[in-house]
């Protein structure tokens, strides 16, 4: 079993202005109207928006796209059976329709899922979309040259662990059912009351058999959504995207297609992107980017100029980063030291090491500030703002460590804000006061992430972060601190090893339940409780800024995505 | 291999000057020449810095580890409160952005990084490279074809690869600056020091005083310490000399590339490494480090050249230590020890192609006008030199 989430993964490997949600990955957003500009008439429609990324929009097949609610630039194109909520803030982590009627509809243990689609839905060329094309769009993403997206499909389907695609096994997958042009019937092997948000990723996208090029498909993809593919080169470096008249508005509550033309153009440096951004000129004042955040340094600089600053959207992407702690690691199989470590943090100066009170928020819950994951506050050993290392002193005392504790913290030597030399130094000088003293182990970046994700070779105390594939208390915690899914060979994300029955009962329990509001307080308690345990220790949640083109209205940035969602920007 | 360390390859090489009597004439060559005058004050300097830099930020009251919060505006990115990144009585070259390290204590402690560093690894250079090139030169043809094979590898091998390479296998508990200043020296300078030695253990092999003990039955570990040693201090000082710059660099480059010291142990380039994206918004959090960095490699290799030209027999005559002092100086000092006309030959012709980026840029376009002696006995020399002047 293996979920990781491509975006935690992709973060890690960010560079300096915290690329985040590379690529595909991207996400998409609800707003947050920075502008601030009130006043404003009807959007404008038409005109060109350009999109400055650092990562390029590769492998453009919906079959292989690993996305967060379909993604920002992909969710132009492919529609999918279920959508994010385009909207600002909370509201934006929502799953709503997007080709189906209504989210799904669930049997009594959620394990069979229903979904009918709109009338008058129809591709590029005009042709209707049918419930099969969805069903060929899910089958191609398991061809193994077609590989890339989530791993759920294919251990949540009947009977489809071992599926090979249609190309090679042209059965299909009996796990989906089209009973009729407009149906479709998914049978799982377990509950899965998150359905929904699954549904949203590009696989849910419907294929046209014939039209399928197999590896060739994502040069020119069939379009379902308001713009089509006209250009794309060096794969997804350069991709122009231009109006699909097929595309009806009355069938499409969230994608507002504004613009006439949206211009993608990657592979840039984060700091030239940030730059020309800032600097507005031609071309690039109508120009959002979807993956690149201000670092510390470029927010100080925008924060001192007014005009820069009515620019900025701030999002929450629900992320988390922490200490990990490997318990079968001495001395931290102690859960006393565990505590006095979590005591002693200095969160305030590990704010400013990720770049200060506007770029991160301090985390005591492992589940992310947001709605959505169901986050319940709480604080089991509470450090105050700047740490209480009186209190972790006398625990270490208990513990047996009257003249204090040598450890080695190890961590990434990336720059990237998260698990890199500079959050690791302000760690250090914290747990000084305490009498720890903490050695730094630094690694390089890959050498680093193969260590802390291979049960073998994990330290025992080091810096992680975390990342859901959509904004639920599931995908966040159950890859973590699900027993079951230790991975003994392989990468494995559950660091604490923990293997508790009762918590495993839970994450079972939960996920059988269909009403998403309901779980998600359930996740919350449950966070709570394995919190307590002190196998981990939240440090922070980021807060992403970015700069928009002086033209561009109409910003939404959701709690989903944490970002500006292009489909609904105008461009003067 | 930069052109000045390739210039200093054949520099001192009539090292028939007695060590004792050289000595005093070294000192009086280095003095006459002003920038290297300056220079050395500067090093000498930066070395009281890096050797107090206890006592001078205990004399500001800071250190360089402690963290300031309440003088960082965390809204705002972590940028420094207060003008000039917040350069005031209690911080004097104001606080690091993100995390309000004392910026005066980061300098001064950087500087014992990177000068010790840099010393540690010209030392090993240098004694590996005379080690290698003394045993290259005195050894049978076929320990001077191992030997010298071994040191052309390691000449051909990218020092920044290598590196890299090197430190990022090396377990993380050996100590860190030890590890980087032996990386630095074993990778590079020994090699081309090697090579130096060898030229010149070759060349004073065969003068009558080496051949003299040599025949006399001492050993070759005495002839080589006895006789060959004193014979390369001069060209060896002046490699060293060069050297040392190019390890700050070097040692500057690999904290740069986040494979240097480790933090939180302050060092220039990790400084710099940080502080590139604070451009804008805190330059001097740039400008300190870059600055020290900058100075000390140019006082360093102005000094360096200095000491070249002082202990370059050939260069006396182009010192403006005034004609009739230096024809004295010359006729007390110099002794004329002609060497094997042929290394002589071979190694004027060098010189005289490699530009020097100093004063004696002209001079050394000059071809020598008799290339089979040694050049400060020729006048024209000296003549040439004040008509240009």
């Amino acid at each position: 079993m293996r979920q990781p989430s491509v975006i935690a993964r992709r973060v890690a490997a960010a560079s300096v202005s915290l690329v985040v949600a590379a690529g595909a990955a991207a996400c998409g957003p609800e707003d947050s109207d920075a502008k601030g500009s009130g006043g404003d008439s009807a959007p404008h429609k038409g005109g060109t928006l350009t999109v400055l990324n650092s990562e390029p929009q590769t492998d453009f097949d919906p079959a292989r796209l690993y996305t967060s609610g379909g993604g920002n630039v992909p969710s132009l194109v492919f529609r999918t059976l279920t959508t994010r909520n385009r909207e600002n803030g909370a509201a934006g982590a929502e799953v709503v329709p997007d080709l189906a009627t209504d989210t799904g509809r669930a049997n009594k243990d959620a394990t069979v899922w229903t979904y009918t689609l709109k009338k008058g839905l129809t591709y590029e060329d005009g042709t209707p979309i049918t419930s099969a094309d969805v069903k060929y769009g899910i089958e191609r993403s398991f061809a193994p040259e077609l590989s890339g997206g989530a791993p759920y499909l294919r251990d949540w389907l009947v009977g489809a662990a071992d599926y090979q695609g249609p190309y090679k096994d042209k059965k299909g997958l009996s796990a989906i059912e089209t009973p009729d042009a407009r149906t479709i019937v998914f049978h799982l092997n377990k509950p899965e009351g998150e359905f929904p948000y699954l549904a949203t990723q590009t696989q849910f996208t419907p294929v046209p058999k014939s039209k399928d090029t197999g590896t060739k498909y994502e040069s020119h993809p069939i379009s379902s959504g308001p713009y089509k593919v006209v250009k794309n080169e060096n794969d997804g470096e350069h991709v122009v995207l231009e109006r699909n008249t097929h595309w009806s508005p009355a069938t499409d509550a969230e994608r507002k297609a504004y613009p006439d033309t949206i211009d993608v153009r990657s592979g840039l440096d984060s700091s030239v992107i940030n730059q020309r951004l800032s600097a507005s000129q031609g071309a690039d004042a109508a120009a959002v980017t979807t993956d690149t955040n201000l670092g510390p340094a470029e927010l100080a600089k925008v924060t001192g100029d007014k005009e820069l600053a009515a620019r900025v959207g701030t999002g929450r992407f629900g992320y988390t980063n922490y200490i990990a702690f490997n318990p079968t690691v001495k001395p931290f199989d102690n859960p006393k030291v565990r505590q006095a470590i979590s005591y002693a943090i200095d969160r305030s100066s590990v704010v400013n090491a990720a770049g200060g009170s506007a770029l991160a928020e301090p985390a005591t819950t492992f589940l992310p500030n947001q709605k959505s994951f169901g986050y319940t506050p709480y604080d089991p050993f509470p450090a105050g703002k700047s740490g209480n290392p009186a209190k972790a002193e006398e625990l270490l005392k208990q513990a047996g460590f009257k003249n204090g504790l040598t450890i080695t913290l190890t961590h990434s030597n990336d720059k990237n804000f998260e698990t890199s030399p500079e959050i690791a130094t302000a760690l250090q000088d914290a747990l000084k006061k305490a009498g720890i003293t903490v050695k730094l182990q630094g690694l390089e970046d890959n050498d680093y992430r193969d260590k802390i994700h291979s049960v073998k070779t994990e330290p025992g105390f080091f810096l992680a972060h975390w990342g859901a594939d959509w904004p639920s208390g599931g995908p966040f915690l159950a890859p973590i601190f699900d027993g079951r899914q230790i991975v003994k060979d392989g990468a494995n994300f559950n660091t604490g090893l923990l293997n508790d029955k009762s918590v495993n009962g839970e994450i079972d329990a939960i996920n059988k339940l269909t009403d998403l509001d309901a779980a998600a307080k359930r996740w919350g308690a449950l966070d709570q409780k394995i919190g307590e345990k002190a196998l981990v220790v939240p440090l922070f949640h980021p807060v992403y800024k970015r700069l928009v083109g002086s033209d561009v209205k109409n910003v939404v940035i959701s709690d989903w995505t944490g970002v500006l969602d292009i489909s609904q920007v105008s461009v003067k | 291999m930069s052109e000045a360390l390739v210039a200093v390859e054949t520099a001192g090489t009539d090292t028939s000057v007695p060590a004792v009597s050289g000595a005093r004439q070294f000192w009086r060559r280095l003095r006459a020449q002003r920038a290297a005058l300056v220079a050395a004050v500067v090093v000498a300097l930066l070395v009281l810095v890096a050797l107090a830099a206890p006592l001078l930020t205990a004399l500001e009251g800071q250190d360089p580890t402690t963290y300031h919060p309440s003088l960082i505006d965390s809204a705002r990115g972590g940028v420094p409160i207060g003008s000039l990144g917040g350069i005031g009585a209690d911080h004097w070259l104001g606080v690091e952005p993100q995390t309000g390290r004392d910026m005066f204590a980061r300098l001064v402690y950087g500087a014992r990084v990177s000068l010790g560093v840099s010393l540690g690894a010209t030392l090993a250079q240098v004694v590996i490279g005379v080690a290698m090139g003394v045993a290259a030169g005195l050894g049978n043809r076929w320990v001077d074809l191992v030997l010298s094979r071994i040191t052309d590898i390691f000449i051909s091998m990218p020092l920044m690869i290598m590196s890299l390479a090197l430190l990022a296998i090396v377990p993380s508990g050996f100590p860190r600056p030890v590890l980087v200043a032996l990386i630095i020296s074993l990778v590079s300078g020994w090699s081309t020091t090697a090579k130096m030695v060898r030229a010149q253990t070759l060349a004073l092999k065969n003068l009558d005083y080496v051949s003299a003990s040599r025949l006399s039955g001492w050993s070759t570990w005495r002839t080589a310490v006895r006789e060959l040693l004193p014979g390369l201090a001069a060209p060896v000082i002046t490699y060293a000399a060069l050297l040392v710059p190019a390890n700050i660099s070097a040692e500057a480059a690999l904290s740069f590339l986040g494979v240097g010291v480790k933090p939180p142990t302050p060092s220039w380039g990790q400084m710099l490494t940080s502080a590139d994206v604070w451009y804008q918004a805190a330059p001097q959090y740039l400008l300190l480090p870059a600055l020290a960095l900058f100075l000390t490699v140019f006082a360093m290799t102005v000094l360096g050249d200095g000491v070249r030209v002082a202990l370059d027999p050939r260069a006396a005559s182009r010192l403006r230590i005034g004609t009739g002092r230096k024809r004295e100086a010359r006729a007390g000092t110099a002794v004329p020890k002609p060497g094997p006309a042929a290394t002589e030959a071979t190694q004027d012709a060098t010189q005289d192609v490699v530009p020097d980026a100093t004063q004696d840029a002209t001079q050394d376009l000059v071809p020598d006008a008799v290339p089979d002696t040694a050049s400060d006995a020729v006048p024209g020399a000296a003549s040439k030199k004040e008509e240009r002047a």
